[in-house]
């Protein structure tokens, strides 16, 4: 018990958190996004309507402007979209959508990054050389690039109904897809440090087995800069999953996502209906910016070079 | 040394390291293989029970040697056998097993041998509970309090993490480590060289204490005389790969044979002597990308000829001292006095240079 309390008492005096307390923008940003987490959590409490019920939109409804009443006297506090779904609960199921996209990517692409990063390190020679090539190719193409083929590939492969059924996985493929090379380069550099420092000689001196040595004694040694990625790439996923919302290769528009809402929108700027682009296109800013930020925090507090 | 009990025997062992440019490079420039020789047929036997020290400078192959006991490094040729075992010979992970339980290794560096991330009682257990040897529970913990109390710590320590200690407290972690397992044989890769010299002595008299209690064996590799000198039973004197000169610790310290020898002991400062004559040695080490032919240390050695340059000196024995040099076994060595400073001032500057 007291060795509890001096480990929580350790990390309450800790480095990262004492520079944490100290950074007005790491506490906001924090707050911003952890905010929008719950929101996202708990949309269908919060959410003024059922965004994916057809019957609770009414087309005479349609584009009504922020603050507007609706035909059974419904309050519209951010207006309307083209079918008459009320744009504030579609913007919070749009961000639980992205969320969601968001972090199934940034976690799938950090398995399989930290995996063969760990084992093209470890091991080296002919593993690594394959590995690492395999990387440096996927590398040469842009993100958005590598998640449009593989959408359009299924796209085709697959009859429509599974394809919008498969949508979200097959998203969080693509993103995944294009996102663990940045894992792997890391844990790998890291890994090629870690193998040669004595406390993993000990190990295999006393007889401890490959795999435990790779994830008892090097895993949580490297993961440091793993967390800072994860962060980092979950801001950069979800814009992903927007830009390919948004031109069309992502969620369909009945799954609405804030990239597949901005779209909509987009039909409608020019008649001045601002709101339907405008309103989710902010909330995405703020996601990724919140999160970014947090992100940008952690790396420079737990890198010793950046150390003032 | 026939009838006494052998627990480790390392036989013509050569560990040669692919230091070649990458295949590319190789087909575009003409580039040549090139091969690291950093250890070059090196006999010796340990017996149990006593310590063997490994001497030498930076680079001449110690710690490569230290490791392939430890069964870290593949020998190239030759081969080493510990209890009667040939430790590059196992298969599997378990069929190496009884030989890690029973030879262990204290590092170099207290700050890199412990897992940062693991409290002080789970490296200790983690010889144990690879080798099953206990589960988990009192008993294992009632064994960790016990090692710690070994090696002069308290307890209460297992609960704390390696960075709450200095750099001599985390050596004696590392030591209760490699005892945590019973082992015969530990390896002391420059245990003492990363600490003051206050705690080197500490460290060093505990290693003593725990040899006699428990009948270990010890392999130490020190650059360091006056360890080697504290804790020897037997020495090997190492150059450039190859074991120059090696038995009785007492005697080479005494009457060392081998021109590196006295080299080697020539610079330890000697409070009494200051200005006493020493062999000064000229030139660096060769590279072992390119040992020279010959005895490797011919092109240093004040007593070179042309013998030296073209033929490998073979061990003869001296006593209790076995040592690969044609001036020892021509004779020439006793004749030889050491070249002397001519004037004062470069007296000082070798002081300086000790």
């Amino acid at each position: 018990m007291t060795a509890a309390r001096a480990t929580l008492a350790s990390w309450w005096d800790g480095d990262l958190l004492y520079r944490f307390r100290r950074s007005p923008v790491a506490i906001v940003s924090l707050l911003v996004a952890v905010l929008l987490f719950a929101v996202a959590l708990g949309a269908d409490a919060i959410a003024p309507y059922d965004a994916f019920d057809p019957a609770a939109a009414n087309v005479v409804d349609a584009r009504l402007p922020p603050g507007s009443a609706g035909m059974y006297g419904e309050t519209y506090l951010l207006g309307t979209d083209p079918q008459g779904r009320d744009m504030l609960s579609a913007m919070i199921y749009g961000l639980r959508t992205s969320l969601m996209v968001g972090l199934a990517s940034v976690v799938l692409a950090a398995l399989v990054g930290v995996l063969l990063g760990l084992v093209a390190g470890y091991f080296g020679g002919v593993l690594d050389a394959v590995i690492m090539r395999i990387a440096d190719v996927q590398l040469s193409f842009p993100a958005i690039l590598i998640a449009l083929l593989i959408d359009g590939v299924t796209r085709t492969a697959l009859p429509r109904e599974v394809h919008d059924a498969l949508a979200v996985p097959i998203l969080v493929f693509a993103i995944a897809a294009s996102f663990w090379v940045q894992y792997a380069r890391t844990v790998r550099g890291l890994v090629l440090v870690e193998r040669n420092r004595e406390y993993v000689l000990a190990a295999r001196v006393i007889g401890v087995s490959t795999p435990r040595i790779l994830f008892t004694h090097i895993l949580p040694n490297v993961l440091g800069p793993v967390l800072v990625i994860a962060t980092i790439n979950l801001a950069l996923a979800i814009l992903t999953e927007a830009t390919l919302s948004f031109l069309g290769v992502g969620l369909p528009s009945t799954q609405p996502s804030l990239g597949s809402l901005v779209r909509i929108g987009n039909e409608f700027v020019f008649s001045g209906d601002w709101w339907i682009s405008a309103a989710p296109g902010a909330l995405l800013v703020l996601l990724s910016l919140s999160v970014n930020i947090f992100g940008d925090f952690l790396r420079d507090a737990l890198n010793p070079k950046l150390a003032s | 040394m026939n009838g006494t009990d052998i627990i480790l025997s390392v036989d013509q062992l050569t560990v040669r390291f692919d230091a070649s440019p990458p295949l590319l490079k190789r087909l575009v420039t003409g580039a040549k293989r090139r091969t690291v020789h950093a250890v070059e047929a090196v006999d010796f036997q340990v017996e149990r029970g006593s310590t063997f020290a490994l001497v030498g400078e930076s680079g001449c192959g110690k710690s490569t040697i230290a490791r392939t006991i430890a069964g870290i490094q593949a020998p190239t040729k030759g081969a080493v056998s510990f209890m009667g075992v040939n430790v590059a010979g196992f298969r599997t992970r378990h069929a190496a097993l009884p030989y890690r339980r029973n030879l262990q290794m204290i590092f170099q560096d207290p700050y890199a041998s412990l897992n940062p991330r693991w409290r002080i009682g789970r490296i200790i257990a983690e010889p144990i509970l690879t080798h099953r040897l206990m589960t988990r529970g009192a008993a294992l913990d009632a064994r960790i309090a016990e090692l710690l109390a070994t090696v002069g710590l308290s307890p209460k320590d297992a609960q704390k993490y390696p960075h709450q200690f200095s750099g001599g407290q985390r050596q004696r972690i590392s030591i209760a480590r490699a005892l945590a397992a019973n082992p015969a044989f530990v390896v002391c890769d420059e245990p003492t060289s990363a600490l003051d010299v206050s705690v080197q002595a500490q460290i060093l008299n505990l290693m003593k204490q725990l040899q006699r209690e428990l009948g270990l064996t010890f392999l130490l590799i020190s650059h360091n005389l006056a360890v080697v000198a504290h804790m020897a039973d037997r020495l090997g004197v190492m150059y450039l790969g190859r074991l120059v000169e090696q038995g009785d610790a007492e005697q080479i310290l005494a009457r060392p044979l081998h021109p590196y020898t006295r080299a080697l002991l020539d610079t330890v400062p000697d409070p009494h002597a200051p200005h006493r004559p020493r062999a000064r040695l000229s030139g660096e080490v060769p590279s072992p990308l390119a040992p020279p032919s010959g005895c490797a240390f011919h092109p240093r050695c004040p007593l070179a000829d042309a013998r030296c340059a073209a033929e490998r000196p073979e061990p003869i024995r001296v006593d209790a001292v076995s040592v690969a040099c044609h001036a020892v076994a021509e004779g020439r060595i006793d004749a030889a006095q050491p070249d002397r400073p001519k004037d004062q001032q470069s007296l000082e500057q070798s002081g300086d240079a000790a």
